[in-house]
């Protein structure tokens, strides 16, 4: 799949609601992890909020290839450059409703169980609930 | 001073020449940067492509010399030196790369000044006028047998159609007086051809929730959807083991493309031939390509065992009949009838049968292989069938001669059937080390395909790219854009993206290299004036190696045409009488025109609704339209178009739907 920007949008919304949302709960709830917080839903807002800047930088970045294709190598390359970016806000700078001493090992879990089942659920889920969801870059929402 | 200007199209390849007279511009738009007198002196040639400049180049005539001034951001290439916001002198017989364009100038006549003013300047626009010099540069398949003789297609324009076929609504009452009643039938759905694309239409019509008995499809030769396709496949070198130039997540057989056929061939390797090391290398293959490792590609025999499960369970078998389809109308009950002919029918003169129905969908597939001229010349005048061949047709006679003998062989054409074929060579000189490949092109590009920031790779004149378009024209920005645009832009669209590549294999590149090194593959770039056969029997080509240079004799054992298949709406039976009988527009590429649904808008017959996919659309809306994902699109776009009209018992494809009837094709069962 080439992804658009508004594909890209719009599929990040829908994995990191609900793949994402889905592995955030045993972290939440302590089953995993350091202890009960609402910190990894907030973890999955702002891979969200930041990612509609990054997806623009991918964008960019795509139009420079002759294809226009976003391989999974380079998707996993831009996971890793968005989780360092992310893990270095809450470290340093700090983010609103996560406390600065979120256990970055735990962060580092969760983020990439989460980056992981994404991944490899956009391969099925997407494409079985929304049959157009390949031919339209990314954009689920909306018929042709 | 009138100069000659050739080229061929890089998308439609079809060959144009124009004669002309200096001063001549060309660009894209070069009126908008003319002055009205300069409008009435100068010839405009307005070239299609975004890597041209408004006004690109001029030429002009002084003190007896031609010259060439560039005034571009991109450049021009004379004889593959680039001219940059400069000028040049230049002669007889040079050639300019202008974008996509290679342009070849010959020089007609020194005539002096005064004649010059008599001859009015001539404005040629290549995103609306594609001229055709020479239509014979192709010959018509034969359905039956995939060798290049008049069809029985051709035969049947001899049998007149009814009476009531010269209407423009068929009234169906006067139409069933004359007929049997066991020639006429009615459907909601006729599906015209029995190809791949009409095989994804009818797949996804059926999971839409379509019952079997309101569809027809209307085939030729062989009932296998993908039988046409192995033929042409097996022909041009790609055996069942080989592999394909296509995706892993192209499956016709499905119509989500999960799982892929990657992810079912290591699903393959692993639990049935127990080898984990090929399972793995191959899912590492689909996510590391094509940085790492080469693009993914499935095997043909796969692919076509895939489709055949698939056949079976949606009834396509159940639904198909042969048929010669000889003509389409409007009926008077906002409907189609099609009249065809079934060349199994025993009957001593033929007679047409007839299907009327709501919908109609056509995918007919290329009609024509090309076959160049002077080749085509040659086997005509010496009936010689064996020394040149072409690439679709069965040619393994020429492999087994050159492994037991050896031999030079010249291979013409540039893309994905002239590199298997080489490979096939390169395996053949195993056997016999003297096998000598002169590789032919017509003129070489001094730059590969450029768009905005982007480079198509290039390399020993051969140009790659994982598949036969840049990828996001399947469902990326590429195709969003093209969507879009107006129709003069997807014609500069196309030519930007376009061209001839092929699949960017790393085996195919060494090929290449190590044929250069030892000296058993050479490129040449020239135009054959002649073919001939001298006293032992070889071919002799006579070669002209720049368009005024002198000419010089190539001798060869075989001469293989691969550059390609065709197929021109307009010289289709079919089509053609379509076009005509109710002025259907075609698209600058000459291609019929059709909506982002692929519906012929001209044909509406209330609610009826005709929709066309695959070649015959080309340089519409959507890029690759004779790829299985392209296909599979079009079926898509087409079956979400009659939801939209609200066609009985067609539902979208969406949600749980989509996933219940998923399941049902992971559990082989009907849709």
């Amino acid at each position: 799949m080439t992804p658009t920007l508004l594909g890209r949008w719009q599929t990040r919304l829908f994995l990191l609601s609900t793949v994402g949302a889905i592995v955030s709960t045993p972290f939440a709830f302590a089953i995993i992890g350091s202890g009960m917080t609402w910190g990894y839903y907030w973890v999955l807002l702002y891979v969200f909020l930041f990612g509609i800047a990054w997806d623009y930088l991918y964008n960019f970045l795509q139009q420079l290839m002759w294809d226009h294709d976003w391989p999974g190598l380079f998707q996993l390359a831009s996971a890793i450059a968005e989780g360092l970016l992310l893990a270095g806000m809450i470290k340093f700078v700090g983010l609103p409703h996560i406390p600065q001493e979120f256990p970055l090992q735990w962060f580092a879990l969760h983020y990439t169980l989460v980056w992981l089942a994404s991944y490899l659920l956009s391969w099925v889920i997407m494409r079985l609930l929304f049959p157009h969801w390949r031919f339209r870059g990314g954009e689920w929402l909306g018929k042709w | 001073m009138r100069v000659q200007l050739s080229w061929e199209d890089p998308i439609a390849g079809e060959q144009q020449e124009i004669v002309c007279t200096v001063p001549i511009v060309l660009g894209r738009h070069p009126e908008k940067q003319l002055s009205d007198r300069q409008e009435q002196i100068f010839s405009q040639i307005k070239l299609s492509s975004q890597q041209v400049s408004r006004l690109h180049t001029i030429i002009t005539y002084s003190g007896g010399q031609l010259l060439l001034e560039d005034r571009s951001a991109n450049g021009t290439f004379v004889n593959g030196h680039k001219v940059l916001q400069s000028s040049c002198a230049i002669s007889n017989g040079d050639t300019l790369q202008i974008g996509p364009y290679l342009i070849h100038l010959i020089v007609l006549s020194r005539s002096s000044s005064n004649i010059e003013v008599t001859n009015q300047p001539t404005i040629i626009d290549t995103s609306t006028v594609v001229e055709r010099r020479n239509s014979s540069e192709s010959s018509l398949f034969n359905e039956e047998s995939f060798v290049l003789k008049p069809s029985y297609a051709e035969r049947i324009q001899a049998l007149s159609l009814p009476k009531a076929f010269s209407a423009h609504q068929v009234p169906l009452e006067e139409l069933r007086a004359g007929v049997y009643l066991s020639n006429y039938e009615e459907r909601d759905f006729v599906v015209v051809g029995g190809g791949i694309g009409s095989f994804t239409f009818v797949n996804t019509l059926r999971i839409a929730g379509v019952n079997l008995d309101r569809i027809s499809v209307i085939g030729r030769g062989e009932p296998q959807p993908y039988g046409r396709y192995q033929l042409i496949c097996r022909n041009s070198q790609i055996p069942d083991y080989e592999r394909l130039r296509s995706g892993s997540d192209s499956c016709p057989d499905n119509i989500w493309g999960f799982p892929g056929y990657a992810i079912r061939e290591a699903w393959r390797e692993c639990f049935t031939k127990g080898r984990l090391d090929h399972s793995l290398k191959l899912l590492w293959m689909v996510f590391s390509e094509p940085a790492l490792s080469d693009t993914y590609t499935p095997r043909s025999g796969d692919v076509f065992a895939a489709m055949e499960r698939e056949a079976k369970r949606i009834g396509w078998y159940e639904i198909w009949r042969s048929g010669h389809v000889r003509a389409i109308r409007k009926t008077t009950d906002d409907r189609y009838v099609v009249a065809y002919l079934d060349p199994n029918s025993r009957t001593e003169s033929p007679t047409y049968k007839y299907l009327v129905a709501r919908y109609v969908y056509l995918s007919t597939g290329y009609t024509n292989v090309r076959f160049l001229d002077d080749l085509q010349e040659y086997r005509h005048r010496t009936g010689d069938t064996t020394a040149i061949v072409n690439a679709y047709e069965n040619h393994e006679h020429v492999y087994d001669k050159l492994m037991k003998r050896g031999g030079i062989v010249i291979l013409r054409g540039e893309g994905i059937v002239a590199s298997r074929i080489l490979q096939r060579l390169y395996e053949a000189r195993k056997y016999h080390s003297q096998i000598k490949v002169i590789h032919l092109v017509r003129s070489e590009k001094t730059e590969s395909n450029r768009f905005h920031l982007a480079r198509r790779y290039r390399e020993n004149g051969w140009e790659f790219q994982p598949f036969n378009w840049p990828k996001g024209t399947w469902g990326g920005d590429m195709r969003s854009r093209l969507e879009t645009a107006g129709p003069a832009e997807r014609a500069q669209l196309l030519r930007d993206w376009g061209g001839t590549t092929t699949a960017n294999r790393r085996d195919w590149q060494r090929i290449v290299r190590e044929g250069i090194q030892q000296l058993w593959y050479e490129r040449v770039v020239g135009i054959v004036k002649q073919v001939d056969r001298d006293e032992i029997g070889r071919l002799e080509v006579c070669l002209q190696r720049r368009l005024a240079g002198s000419e010089e004799i190539l001798k060869a054992d075989f001469i293989i045409d691969a550059t390609g298949l065709t197929a021109k709406p307009i010289e289709d039976p079919l089509l053609g009488d379509l076009v005509k009988f109710y002025n259907l527009p075609l698209n600058p590429l000459n291609g019929l025109h059709v909506t982002n649904s692929f519906e012929l808008e001209k044909m509406r017959n209330g609610k009826g609704r005709m929709f066309a996919a695959g070649i015959m659309t080309l340089g519409g809306p959507y890029a690759p339209v004779d790829t299985f994902l392209g296909l599979q699109y079009v079926a898509q776009r087409a079956v979400a178009k009659l939801v939209q009209t609200r066609a009985k018992g067609v539902h979208s494809i969406l949600g749980l739907r989509s996933f219940s009837q998923w399941l049902k094709w992971a559990t082989n069962q009907r849709p």
